[in-house]
């Protein structure tokens, strides 16, 4: 269908419709104009790495693997030092990991 | 239509007199105004990269706050314990603090008796040089452990209480590096007499006292540890980490009977942590007896006196006999160890992955090998289940009877029925545990087992075990086919 022959009122309709878009068109753009930025260059955001876990969870992976977990309270502060040295050559943890829950343990003992 | 055409034509004529006056108003910003316009967005650039460099001073003074904060609580944590320490020290120094001046009163009381010569006996009261006290002798020691009571019935013989085991293990913490480590295992038993017709009676009861392990263990740094003296031996996970009141079956798997359980000797052993999400390499060397020959040969097995034909291996070998003799019926130590991965992606949620083994001659010769292989595998998903297993390989180099090859293999899982949120407390104290075992001894007797049971726990210490094996067994070796056990188990 060419445009030509379509029927002149509906030809009007729509320039009367172009008309005002056209305006709406240049005043939206004059009073809107491109916003700049001077800052540096923004990096995205990384997820962060979990690089570090409380004494609490390392507790729950590392004791209840072999036994049921025992009270923070069973036992003394100064005990629990003992026994952690214990654990810890028992089931190779690693020192970080150690000394984690013994302050886990430590924080939460029967004093 | 006249009226419409008149309307449309005065459209767009506006139309067309609105865009030329919008082209007018553009033409009216003059130069002077955008610059000053531009110089206002360059100002507002410029205070927007000031503030973004400040933001950026004020984050990085908020992680140098953050480390310090960190630091200080870790010093905090050292304070609170030579608080401990101080006060022990303290205590220790208030206790020497009386006995000197107890002393002091003897002296000055001897003294005086001595001047007014009343008796010449007091005058040989000489007074005790003070030494300097350290803490209290029993402040770095610790008892942990279990205590069983079983009651059992094997097919084909009368129900009984089968085992009353104490089993304590005492530590003694020396330093922060430095820890002294013995367990033992006291059992009551039926004394056992040899009759008149060869076969064996009861007669009172004896109490045994063996020795499970006894190490001293120095911790050289965070990754290493050097521990010597009886050792628990790492083949597998079982020894060091299942036996006992750990396990929640009863009775061990059967092919932990082809392997020595401990071993005197000295190991290196630690853990490496792999990147920072808590995966760990874990690693055991050691040297160690090892198993030794009953009768020095190394023939595969040898006579008692009762003429009964015994294996001739002794995983028992700790290099002196009963009588003072040197007992060391093998002609070298052996080694061994074992490399462990562990990857734990969450609490409760891990897997772990072990290969282990040793070698060394067993008889006294030399000319003969005794090796083992452990694979060992756990997993653990949820608090509520778990399962892990073994699959052990042995090679007994023998004079007589070649190569045999002692090996077997076990699967272990356990469920706890508190993962089904049942709001039951007798079912959330309740764990069901199943178990296959076999194993084959080398010399002709294959025997294969199937466990069903239960764990109740009354408390998180104090457990009410039982279950029942069902035995298949072939060869010369032949064992009941089925068994009952119960088990009241403790942890201390």
């Amino acid at each position: 269908m060419k445009f030509g022959n379509l029927p002149k009122l509906f030809k009007l309709r729509v320039l009367a419709c172009i008309g005002p878009l056209v305006v709406a068109v240049s005043i939206v753009t004059l009073r809107s104009p491109p916003v700049v930025y001077a800052g540096p260059e923004l990096t995205p955001e990384k997820p962060l790495e979990n690089t570090s876990r409380s004494g609490a969870d390392l507790y729950a992976t590392h004791c209840s693997r072999c036994h049921p977990e025992r009270f923070a309270t069973e036992f003394t502060s100064t005990q629990w030092k003992t026994i952690m040295l214990h654990m810890r050559v028992r089931a190779n943890l690693t020192a970080e990991d150690a000394n984690e829950i013994l302050k886990y343990l430590q924080e939460n003992s029967g004093k | 239509m006249d009226i419409r055409r008149k309307f449309f034509a005065w459209s767009a004529i506006g139309c067309a007199t609105g865009i030329g006056f919008l082209s007018q108003a553009v033409a009216e910003i003059s130069d002077d105004d955008f610059n000053a316009l531009k110089q206002q967005v360059q100002e507002l650039s410029d205070k927007v990269q000031k503030l973004e460099q400040t933001h950026e001073q004020d984050q990085l003074t908020h992680q140098q706050d953050q480390v310090k904060i960190q630091q200080l609580q870790q010093q905090l944590g050292k304070t609170e314990e030579k608080a401990v320490d101080a006060q022990q020290e303290a205590k220790a120094a208030a206790q020497m603090q009386k006995r000197v001046q107890r002393q002091q009163k003897q002296v000055s009381e001897t003294q005086k008796t001595t001047a007014e010569g009343k008796g010449a006996a007091a005058t040989q009261v000489q007074p005790v040089a003070s030494v300097p006290e350290g803490p209290l002798a029993l402040h770095n020691f610790a008892i942990v452990g279990d205590a069983e009571v079983q009651f059992g019935k094997t097919y084909g013989s009368h129900s009984a209480f089968t085992l009353a085991d104490f089993a304590p293990i005492f530590l003694f913490r020396a330093n922060d590096n430095i820890l002294f480590e013995a367990g033992f295992d006291i059992r009551l038993a039926n004394g056992a007499v040899t009759l008149a017709n060869g076969k064996t009676g009861n007669s009172g009861t004896t109490t045994s006292i063996d020795l499970s392990f006894a190490t001293l263990d120095y911790l050289l740094n965070d990754y290493a540890t050097i521990v010597a003296g009886d050792m628990l031996l790492p083949l597998g996970t079982y020894s060091e980490r299942s036996a006992g009141w750990l396990n929640k079956i009863p009775d061990d798997p059967l092919p932990r009977s082809v392997l020595p359980a401990t071993g005197l000797g000295a190991q290196l052993r630690g853990g490496i942590p792999i990147g920072h999400n808590g995966q760990e390499l874990t690693y055991s060397l050691y040297v160690a007896n090892g198993p030794g020959s009953v009768d020095g040969t190394g023939k595969a097995t040898f006579t008692d006196s009762t003429g009964a034909v015994l294996p001739n291996l002794d995983f028992g070998n700790v290099g002196i006999q009963s009588n003072g003799n040197t007992g060391n019926e093998h002609a070298s130590p052996g080694g061994g160890g074992r490399i462990g991965w562990f990857f734990p992606w969450k609490p409760h949620y891990d897997i772990e992955l072990g290969i282990s083994g040793q070698t060394g001659p067993w008889d006294a010769s030399g000319n003969h090998l005794w090796s083992a292989a452990v694979f060992d595998a756990a997993l653990h998903i949820s608090p509520y289940f778990e399962l892990n297993g073994e699959y052990i390989n042995t090679w007994w180099d023998t004079a007589d009877r070649g190569a045999l090859n002692p090996r077997g293999w076990w699967i272990q899982g356990g469920y706890k029925l508190a993962g089904l949120n049942l709001n039951f407390p007798l079912i959330n104290n309740l764990e069901l545990v199943s178990r296959y075992d076999q194993v084959y001894d080398g010399l002709g007797s294959r025997t294969r087992r199937e466990t069903v049971g239960y764990v109740y726990y009354l408390t998180n210490t104090l457990w009410f075990e039982g279950d029942y094996e069902f035995f298949q067994s072939k060869g010369p070796s032949l064992v009941p086919s089925g068994k009952w056990v119960f088990q009241l188990s403790y942890g201390f």
